[in-house]
């Protein structure tokens, strides 16, 4: 180590470094954690749908199911749309008089409740136990983590704490 | 004249950033292992065919009566446009890999859509 003054611009490098590192990780935790409900969400909806099936005994018609990946568009009934399709169905355009709202097919898992209340931390002992059996034994101290409550801070999961 | 007290920060610095390396690096094989897993998982052909929403779910999802829901199925690598709302509300579609459905979800209880 060289000169205090040295020493003194090298901390301010790490600082700077250490900051940056943990902003990435930050984003990088939620990236893993929506990665994490959309694994759950999913494996709840086919086990859902599996059981449906079975004690109906049959497929449900083709016709009132939408397989995944969808979009949703939202807006109010009174909201005039204008919309203009090509021929050959490749190009929409859709002009709206009034707001509208675009979800993706895993906001609506949310909303259905397959990814176990995980999404907004708000989870029961019987959803945890569930959310945890969806995932491999790696990712289990996230979904703990997660079912705890909206994560703010940045938490590393160490090698030791992994004994679930 | 060496500071002590600013070696010792800059110990505990490092130390801190080489953590926090190993941490991203751990996150960085987690994430990708995830995104591995889920695309099994919804490309296995089973889970293909049992993974759907039925529009009765749709429509509890979006329960307000005044909401009018439209389902938009699109091919892989379709682009979606939203106009600036102060331009207007608009979006458009543009596929190049076939073609796009878009139908509303029904308002009747027949559960069809």
């Amino acid at each position: 180590i060289g000169l205090p003054t040295n020493s003194a611009q090298e901390c301010q490098n790490l600082e700077v470094e250490r900051q940056r590192r943990l902003e990435r990780i930050k984003q990088k935790q939620s990236q893993l954690q929506e990665l994490i409900l959309q694994q759950i969400a999913f494996k709840n909806l086919v086990q859902r749908n599996r059981q449906t099936e079975q004690q109906a005994n049959r497929s449900p018609p083709p016709n009132s199911i939408i397989h995944l990946p969808f979009i949703i568009v939202n807006t109010s009934k009174k909201t005039v749309i204008d919309c203009s399709i090509s021929n050959d169905k490749f190009e929409y355009l859709f002009n709206f008089d009034s707001m509208f709202e675009i979800h993706d097919d895993i906001e609506v898992l949310k909303r259905m409740g397959m990814a176990c209340g995980l999404e907004v931390g708000k989870c029961s002992p019987e959803d945890l136990k569930v959310a945890r059996s969806l995932v491999p034994k790696a990712l289990e101290p996230y979904v703990i983590e997660m079912a705890k409550g909206p994560i703010s801070n940045v938490y590393i999961t160490g090698s030791s704490s992994a004994n679930g | 004249r060496v500071d002590a007290a600013l070696v010792s920060r800059h110990k505990e610095l490092q130390r801190e950033v080489c953590d926090l390396t190993e941490a991203e690096e751990q996150l960085d094989e987690l994430i990708s292992k995830c995104n591995l897993q889920l695309r099994l998982l919804t490309e296995e052909p089973h889970n293909k065919k049992l993974g759907y929403v039925r529009c009765q779910d749709l429509k509890k999802s979006f329960d307000s009566p005044d909401q009018l829901v439209m389902v938009i199925r699109a091919p892989p690598e379709t682009q979606m446009q939203v106009s600036e709302p102060s331009k207007g509300y608009q979006v458009s579609l543009k596929s190049t890999r076939g073609p796009i459905d878009v139908f509303l979800c029904p308002e009747d209880s027949s559960g069809v859509c």
